[in-house]
Order: C-alpha cells, then sequence, then structure tokens
C-alpha cells in the first residue's frame, strides 16, 4: 500500500479535534504529514539501520489516541515516589502528582497548547526541526504524549524532577511519540530525570525527543534511564540550545534491551556556554545501538564536553559516534571527547569514532577512543581478595562507567541506574 | 594449624619487548606455618614479587615446575578468587584503583564472599569491625565511603591494603613491600595492624628491601633471594646482618655468581 497523504492527514485532524487540540496545532501536524511524505530517512556514520521499523506501515501512520492499559497505569504509579511524576496518553493526559515546586511549570503538552498556547507556540520544536527529516516530521505530525517544564527566571529547584514514561506495548500499533521540552530562563537551575521503561511485549516504536532551551545563565541537568524493553524500536533525538553563559548537563544511561537510533545534541550558541554530554549505555542478547553524540560550539569560549561509556554483551552491536564541531567564529573555545566501549564478548560488535569538525584556528580540540577488554589489573586485585569473578568483572565494568554514574543527581537515582546495570549483566 | 608449602618453584613471564619466555625464579623452596612470621629480603631484581604474584595466581606468571601447596593440597590450579577463599591474602605493591566502587562496598564483597550465602554478614557487625579497625590504624572514616584506592596517596593505600587485611582476616597473608614509600609514622601504623593479626591462626611473608620494617614486626625467620633462589635462611640476626653488609658481602661468602641488578 501507498502512503495516502490527503486519508493520513484527515485521521490526524479528526483524531487531534476530538481530544480538543487547538486549531493551530493541528495545521503544524498536517504540514508535518505532508513533509514525511516527501523527507527522506537521515542517515548515521558508521552504522546502518535497514529494517528497522522506526516508523509505522503506510496504512498505520495515524494518531494513536488508545486508552491506556490497566497494566501502564499500574507501572507509572509503582514509580510515583518522586516530586513530579507524569504519565501521559494523547486521551489521558494528567499529572499524577502535582507537587511541583515553586517557580516551575511543569504541564502536559496537551495542556500547556490549550493553556499556554504562546509557550508551545514559541519553543515547541524550535530546537529540532520538524522538516530535519522523515523522523522529525513522524514526529511532530503523530505526537500523542509530552510534557512541558518551564522554570523561571533566578529559579533554583534543588530536587530533581522526575518524569517517569511508560510505554503501552500490550497491543499493536501503539506507538509512543513522546516530546519533553525544557525552557529555563535566564539564571535558572534545574534538574530534570526523565524515566524511560514500557510494559507489554508486542513490538512497538518509539519516538522521542527532549528539546531544551537554556536561557542565558542558566543551568539545566537532564538525565535519562531507559530501561524499555526488547520489543521496542526507539528513535531518539535530544537538542540543547545555549545562550550566552548557559550550562547544559546531559548524563544518559541507556539501559533498554531494544534497537536504537539516537542523537544527542548540545548547540552552544551563546559566548561562554558550557555544554557536558555525559553518555552511558549496555547492549545485550541481538540489540543495535548507534549513537551521535554531537556538541557543536558555535560562541565564543563556549566548552563542548563528551564522554561515552559503553558495554557491549552477547552478539549485540553498539556505535558511537562522538561529533565535536568548532564553527568559524567560536574563538577561544574548547571541545574535549572521550569515547569508550568495553567489548565483553567475541561475537559483540563495537566502534568508537570521534569526528572533529574544526573551522577555527585559536581552539582547544582533544579526543580519545578505544575499544577494549575489561582492565585486568583491577579484575586481578578484586579476585586478590576473594571476590568471585562474576561480581568482580561487575565491579570493573561499574567503575568503567562511573564517570556518568556519579554525575547523577542523587545518590538514589545512581542506585537506580546501578540496579538496572546489574539486571543487563546478569548473564554476563 | 595450616601449612604453606612452595616445592622447586620455577616462573616464567613474557617478556615485553621481545615476547620471549623468561625464567625468573629458578627453584624456590619455602615452607611456613601459621603462628609464624617469615620476611623474604633480597635485591633489586631478584624474583620477590614474583614469588609473591605467582602465589596468588597472577596470570602474567606461568609455573613451569614445582608446586605451591596449602595444606599439603596442591593450589596451582586454582583460580585467583578462589585462592583468597582458601586462605590467601596479598598486599599489593600497586593495588588498583576503581572508581565508582566505595573501599566499603569493596570491603563487604570480599568478606561476603567468604560466608555462606545465607550467613552474610549483618550491616552492624561490619560497621563495628570497620570502626574497630580504622582506629587501629588511624584512619578516618570517610576513607570508607571514597572509591576504592581512587586519589590515594601512596601512603593511604598501604594503610588501605592493612585495612582489608585485618576485615577479611586471611590464613596466610603476604606483604610485598608494604614498607616502600612509608614514612616512619606510617610504617608503625601499619607494623602495629600486622601485629594485631599475629596468633596461631595466622601467617605473614614479608616481602622487603630493607631491614627496618623488620624492627616493627619482628620475624620468626628471615629468608634470602638473590638470582630467583632462596640462598639463605635464618633469623631476625640475618636481617641485621644484610643491614649492614649488604648483600654482595653474603653473595660473597655463599660463593654464589650472580650480578645484582643495582651493583656496578
Amino acid at each position: 500500500m501507498t502512503f495516502n497523504l490527503k486519508q493520513t492527514q484527515q485521521q490526524i485532524k479528526n483524531a487531534a479535534s476530538q481530544v480538543g487540540e487547538p486549531a493551530d496545532f493541528i495545521a503544524r501536524r498536517l504540514k508535518a504529514v505532508e513533509l514525511y511524505s516527501r523527507l527522506p530517512m537521515p542517515t548515521m556514520q558508521e552504522f546502518s539501520y535497514d529494517g528497522w521499523s522506526l516508523l509505522p506501515s503506510d496504512d498505520q501512520f495515524k494518531l494513536a489516541t488508545l486508552e491506556p492499559s490497566a497494566a501502564a497505569i499500574n507501572a507509572a504509579q509503582q514509580n510515583d515516589k518522586t516530586d513530579v511524576s507524569l504519565h501521559s496518553f494523547a486521551s489521558d493526559q494528567q499529572i499524577i502528582d502535582e507537587q511541583v515546586p515553586a517557580g516551575v511549570r511543569c504541564e502536559s503538552l496537551h495542556q500547556a497548547m490549550v493553556e499556554h498556547p504562546e509557550v508551545v507556540a514559541k519553543y515547541f520544536m524550535s530546537v529540532i526541526s520538524a522538516n530535519q527529516d522523515r523522523l522529525t516530521a513522524y514526529h511532530q505530525a503523530a505526537l500523542n504524549s509530552g510534557c512541558v517544564i518551564e522554570v523561571g527566571a533566578g529559579i533554583t529547584v534543588e530536587q530533581p524532577l522526575e518524569i517517569h514514561q511508560v510505554q503501552d506495548a500490550t497491543n499493536p500499533h501503539q506507538p509512543l511519540v513522546n516530546h519533553l521540552l525544557v525552557v529555563a530562563h535566564p539564571h535558572s537551575v534545574v534538574h530534570v530525570v526523565q524515566h524511560l521503561s514500557s510494559v507489554g511485549t508486542v513490538a512497538n516504536l518509539a519516538n522521542l525527543m527532549v528539546e531544551v532551551v537554556a536561557e542565558p545563565g542558566s543551568e539545566v541537568h537532564f538525565a535519562v534511564l531507559d530501561e524499555t524493553d526488547a520489543n521496542i524500536t526507539t528513535y531518539l533525538n535530544r537538542r540543547a540550545h545555549l545562550a550566552e553563559d548557559a550550562n547544559v548537563e546531559w548524563a544518559v544511561g541507556m539501559m533498554n534491551a531494544g534497537n536504537v537510533l539516537g542523537d544527542i545534541d548540545a548547540e552552544l550558541i551563546g559566548e561562554g556556554s558550557k555544554a557536558d554530554s555525559k553518555l552511558i549505555a549496555v547492549t545485550g542478547g541481538h540489540q543495535h545501538v548507534g549513537l551521535n553524540n554531537r556538541v557543536t560550539n558555535r560562541g565564543p569560549h563556549s566548552t563542548g564536553l563528551i564522554n561515552q561509556r559503553g558495554v557491549v554483551l552477547d552478539s549485540s552491536e553498539l556505535i558511537f559516534n562522538g561529533i565535536g564541531q568548532i564553527v568559524h567564529g567560536a574563538h577561544g573555545s574548547n571541545a574535549e571527547q572521550q569515547n569508550r566501549l568495553l567489548m565483553m564478548s567475541p561475537a559483540a560488535r563495537g566502534d568508537a569514532n570521534p569526528i572533529l569538525l574544526i573551522d577555527e584556528n585559536d581552539v582547544n580540540a582533544g579526543h580519545a577512543a578505544s575499544v577494549g577488554q575489561v582492565d585486568a589489573q583491577q579484575l586481578y586485585y578484586l579476585l586478590s581478595r576473594g571476590v568471585p569473578e562474576h561480581q568482580a568483572k561487575r565491579m570493573v565494568i561499574r567503575g568503567f562507567l562511573s564517570a556518568v554514574l556519579t554525575a547523577l543527581p542523587n545518590r538514589q537515582l545512581e542506585e537506580q541506574m546501578i540496579t538496572l546495570l546489574e539486571r543487563k549483566l546478569l548473564n554476563e | 594449624m595450616s601449612k604453606l608449602e612452595i616445592k622447586d618453584l620455577h616462573v616464567t613471564v613474557t617478556d615485553e619487548e621481545d615476547k620471549q619466555q623468561q625464567e625468573i625464579l629458578h627453584g624456590v623452596n619455602l615452607v611456613m606455618n601459621t603462628g609464624e612470621i617469615h620476611a623474604i629480603m633480597g635485591p633489586n631484581g631478584t624474583g620477590k614479587s614474583t614469588l609473591s604474584q605467582t602465589i596468588m595466581g597472577n596470570p602474567s606468571y606461568h609455573v613451569t615446575s614445582g608446586d605451591i601447596l596449602l595444606n599439603g593440597k596442591s593450589i596451582l590450579g586454582l583460580p585467583v578468587d578462589e585462592r583468597a577463599r582458601a586462605g590467601l591474602f596479598l598486599a599489593m605493591q600497586y593495588p588498583a584503583a576503581i572508581q565508582g566502587v566505595t573501599n566499603a562496598e569493596f570491603l563487604r564483597a570480599a568478606m561476603n564472599a567468604r560466608r555462606p550465602k545465607d550467613d552474610q554478614l549483618s550491616v552492624m557487625d561490619f560497621i563495628k569491625e570497620l570502626e574497630k579497625n580504622l582506629n587501629l590504624l588511624d584512619m578516618s572514616d570517610e576513607m570508607t565511603e571514597r572509591y576504592l584506592n581512587e586519589g590515594f596517596s601512596g601512603g593511604e593505600k598501604k594503610r588501605n591494603e592493612i585495612l582489608q587485611l585485618l576485615m577479611i582476616k586471611p590464613t596466610f597473608a603476604i606483604l610485598d613491600e608494604i614498607d616502600s614509600g612509608l614514612d616512619i609514622d606510617a610504617l608503625k601504623v601499619v607494623a602495629r595492624g600486622v601485629n594485631s593479626m599475629r596468633g596461631d591462626n595466622f601467617g605473614s611473608l614479608i616481602i622487603t628491601h630493607y631491614q627496618r620494617l623488620l624492627n616493627y614486626i619482628v620475624p620468626d625467620v628471615v629468608h634470602v633471594m638473590m638470582g630467583g633462589k632462596v640462598v639463605a635462611t635464618g633469623g631476625p640476626d640475618l636481617a641485621k646482618r644484610l643491614e649492614k653488609e649488604g648483600y654482595a658481602g653474603l653473595r660473597d661468602e655463599l660463593g654464589l655468581k650472580i650480578e645484582l641488578t643495582d651493583e656496578n
């Protein structure tokens, strides 16, 4: 079956109207369907995702507004121990716990487009453009959940805001097309934790975006714990725009079990802005994960750091592309990156590719990459104290990943991540 | 009583440059029992560290002939962690650092590895034992929440090795140059720790260049290694004599044709 533009637009228009979306947001969706029909898929260096279901089949392209299953709601509520916990589905978007700190607004995307349309109009898809490629167009067209966090100027939020997103995969054709928008107004400080999981074993896709708008002098710490199951095929795109003296830290933990095509990006636009992009990934089974981690220095005296660590088990594949770009005019800038992989099985495939694109002379740039085995010295030391080999290996792996683990905003989260990590390493 | 026996041990290592096997130990014999402290002295490059690493089972060292017996049973076929759980401990000259794993967590893992699954150490018992040993070694509580050896000074690393010794309570502890890089105060602290372990159920093999450490941990038996062999065995007096006369003197007296690494 070929893609039917008019019919798809009609379905989306009807579904969006039914849940009460404003007309201009529906118009954006319809425009995106048209973009989808003519834009190409993105390409990733050193990585192929041929044959993946990153998009629905032509006849299944629709705005999915199924009610969440009881299992999904239950899973979301079980994780409801944090300040802000939100689960949102197109037809049932609600904030479970509304203890939002003063000076912070946290709304479902649906709520935001109805109650604060000016915020959505100004910031939504301002960092990532829908007409970038077919996947971003699909995102805007078929978006079915999301949330907007806005932090007022000068507000400091100490406690991390945790958003737990449960993908309901109990039925076929339940894509999770989710958008998280963080707007940090000047000189605000905020910690956000996005926790992704899934229920159900039916193959489904996830198309996830995070946009961070870091206004002058603001500070955004964004952590991700991803533990979705093997049946979920994920496209993710997380990007930050940094104004002058803004500071953004990514601390991403990819502990999921399905295939992933991912882009993490920080655009250092303002002078003196700084991004620190940390990521860990553990792949196992027959999983394939390809990640671009990009920092672009545009403003002078900006600093871009990338630190990626991966552990590759079984017959999985993990590709890290660290892309450090310094554009002409970004004088006095810094770009440093490290991409390291630990290969735990002879059948595993991994690659760490540092890519430096530098168009300015007055800069500091460096990179380090390695693909290797468990550190023999560390392992020997632990064994010599009687720690059994499987446990000793896990400790060494944890040490290898600690640069990111220790960047998580609190010990509780660090322990959560370690638990996920231990679970993934259990078969090792 | 437990017994550790080294029998005519020949050990090779792979030379990093030419990838050739090179024999370091040429037939070492040594017997020690619990209740005894032995010291091994010897010049640089004579195989002292090779001996200690081989006893522990470091995979870089290959036993070509001879045997290592613990209570009459060969341990050559045992992997490193099993040797440790069988009662061996090696305080290392260059302990590895592991970020992300706290000292306390590591200690508990090591202690629990020796206990049955249904009788793991309680947090209270662990803390009590830890406090006692930290006090003995003049170490602060904060050391245990730091990552394992990460950013530790040379002296802190050595103390941490002794802390592990006190917590794990092995049957035989090999201390490989535990005195190197320690000032006199730290040396006394380390000696206090080791001496507190002395008793019928503990034996130790102390490897050192210098006699100084042996003023604080008085050995029952002193062995001298040269050229990959034990060439002399005696009481504490032997160490004092070496301090006075040097290794060359003993070598000449024994009529050995061995070139000492640091000799001109």
